[in-house]
């Protein structure tokens, strides 16, 4: 498309000759030509062993359907919202003990932020499902999946956050300090407030793995939306519709989130910095 | 200007006593010495990596010294915490960058600290920033955000924002510095009207002809040194006392 707009695409490459420009309509042609080949060849697999057919599709015109997707729906984005809050809080803690000037708790917070962006989402469920009930720590589902996926997110929300607090220029907190603000004040009041809006857009993607990550909830039988389309499955052996329900409700979601984060980021990207 | 007819008083706001300061293995500060009395004008000029900057950046603990002192109106500027915050809070600074706090309104920017720190409640907080903000002739600006003013309009609110603590005396680090050209004389302005009201000063410039017109003692360092200091700006500018310094103003000609 050659509209108005600069795309990455025009920064990085010339603009393509008379030359180039036949070669890119034959590959665009050749590849469109595979996709649908391929898409034709699945469309075909499904329709011999008959995924295609009326009745593993008419379940979707009963109200119930919906309804029971809907409570999954509502049971995922509880997890994600009380695992983003929870994530964010600690985070926020894990930032701040490794930008602090004590040696222990800086080496404490970095180890611990480590630990929880290099283990994966899946472990972590497995210690609060298997592990942690030995220990005597009862949980409800509901906390299973929530603590997991939260603790995963910590770290990294932590060195998000820590990128936008290194991005604020220092003198901001100069000038903060020769007005006798004091640390907490400078950083609250000044610092952190600047350092959140940059990041702003990074917090919301790590949002969508949230909430991707959510869906490891049946392991610990949690009724999610992947839970709850799991069940419609096996009562209806609806594999191919109910996935592709679920699947477009997910990329929905996820889609909405990215424009979210694309729209915040141009709110921000408004010149922060004074001077020059 | 009644430059001469300013009368500058006998007690010190600021004393520098023998500082010494390294980057590394550069000795960037040497010895340095330098009074400030109250209602003084002191202009620190001197070639570019001289340590005009950082000697002024000293006074209120933004670089640290190696040795020497301090003394900040009789108490000797301490090395953190509490006490160090409440004499920085008696010494404003405005810096070369403006250092606007990005995120704040305007009046917002000048209101952060007094609230803070002095606990003035809001509505007299505002109050005051306007006053000060008309007083530099930005007074219609209270609303927007820095970076929708012009360097010299956020130039003037720094020091607005400064003035809003009641500082003692206020240190200009190259303030005009980061400036379009057509922007400088208002800010200038603004400072050779404070110093006419008698404000303590201690101004890092390279503009020649304004250090002439409002110092009432020029300091001259060169390496780290104080070279030459004159309480006859005048007479220094037409014709210094050393090499270095005639050297200097000569370059600054061509």
């Amino acid at each position: 498309m050659n509209g108005a707009h600069t795309s990455i695409r025009d920064i990085l490459y010339e603009p393509p000759g008379p030359k180039a420009r036949r070669a890119i309509f034959w590959a665009t042609a050749a590849s469109l030509a595979a996709l649908a080949a391929l898409a034709a060849l699945i469309v075909r697999q499904f329709y011999v062993t008959g995924q295609l057919d009326g009745k593993y599709w008419s379940i979707f015109t009963r109200y119930t359907t919906w309804r029971f997707l809907a409570k999954g729906f509502a049971g995922t984005l509880e997890v994600a919202l009380s695992s983003s809050v929870v994530a964010f809080a600690m985070g926020m803690l894990l930032m701040m003990g490794r930008i602090s000037r004590s040696r222990a708790l800086n080496w404490l917070c970095t180890a611990l932020i480590e630990l929880s962006r290099g283990i994966p989402t899946l472990l972590f469920i497995y210690f609060f499902f298997l592990f942690a009930p030995q220990l005597g720590l009862k949980l409800s589902a509901f906390w299973k999946i929530t603590l997991p996926v939260a603790i995963s997110a910590a770290g990294v929300v932590a060195e998000v956050l820590r990128s936008g607090v290194n991005a604020v220029p220092r003198g901001q907190t100069e000038a903060a300090v020769t007005l006798g603000m004091r640390g907490r004040s400078v950083f609250f009041k000044i610092v952190f407030p600047q350092a959140f809006r940059y990041v702003i857009p990074s917090l919301i993607a790590e949002l969508v793995i949230v909430l991707k990550d959510t869906t490891f909830a049946y392991v610990v039988n949690y009724a999610d939306l992947m839970q709850n389309a799991k069940v419609l499955i096996s009562n209806y052996d609806a594999l191919l519709s109910v996935y592709l329900v679920a699947a477009v409700i997910y990329i929905l979601v996820n889609y909405a989130l990215n424009k979210m984060s694309v729209a915040v980021a141009g709110l921000t990207r408004t010149p922060a910095m004074p001077g020059k | 200007m009644e430059q001469g007819q300013k009368i500058v008083g006998k007690e010190p706001i600021i004393e520098l006593r023998h500082i010494n300061k390294h980057f590394g293995s550069v000795q960037v500060l040497k010895d340095v010495s330098l009074t400030v009395h109250k209602g003084e004008v002191v202009v620190i000029i001197g070639p570019s990596g001289s340590g005009k900057s950082t000697l002024c950046r000293t006074i209120n603990r933004l670089e640290t010294i190696d040795s020497g002192e301090i003394v900040i109106d009789g108490a000797v500027l301490p090395q953190e915490g509490k006490q160090l915050a409440a004499l920085r809070s008696q010494i404003g600074m405005v810096f070369q960058s403006f250092n606007l706090f990005a995120h704040k309104r305007i009046l917002d920017n000048v209101t952060v600290a007094p609230r803070d720190v002095l606990h003035t409640p809001k509505k007299q907080a505002e109050a005051e920033a306007m006053e000060l903000l008309r007083r530099v002739g930005v007074g219609d600006q209270a609303h927007k955000v820095p970076a929708q003013l012009s360097g010299g309009q956020q130039q003037r609110v720094a020091i607005a924002r400064a003035l809003a603590m009641h500082p003692k005396a206020i240190l200009f680090d190259e303030p005009t510095s980061a400036l379009d050209p057509e922007m400088i004389g208002e800010v200038l302005d603004v400072m050779t009207e404070l110093a006419r009201e008698g404000m303590t000063m201690v101004i890092v410039t390279h503009e020649m002809a304004f250090a002439k017109a409002i110092a009432d003692r020029v300091v001259f360092l060169e390496d780290g040194q104080i070279v030459e200091e004159s309480t006859d700006p005048k007479a220094f500018f037409d014709e210094p006392a050393t090499e270095r310094a005639r050297l200097f103003l000569r370059a600054l000609e061509h």
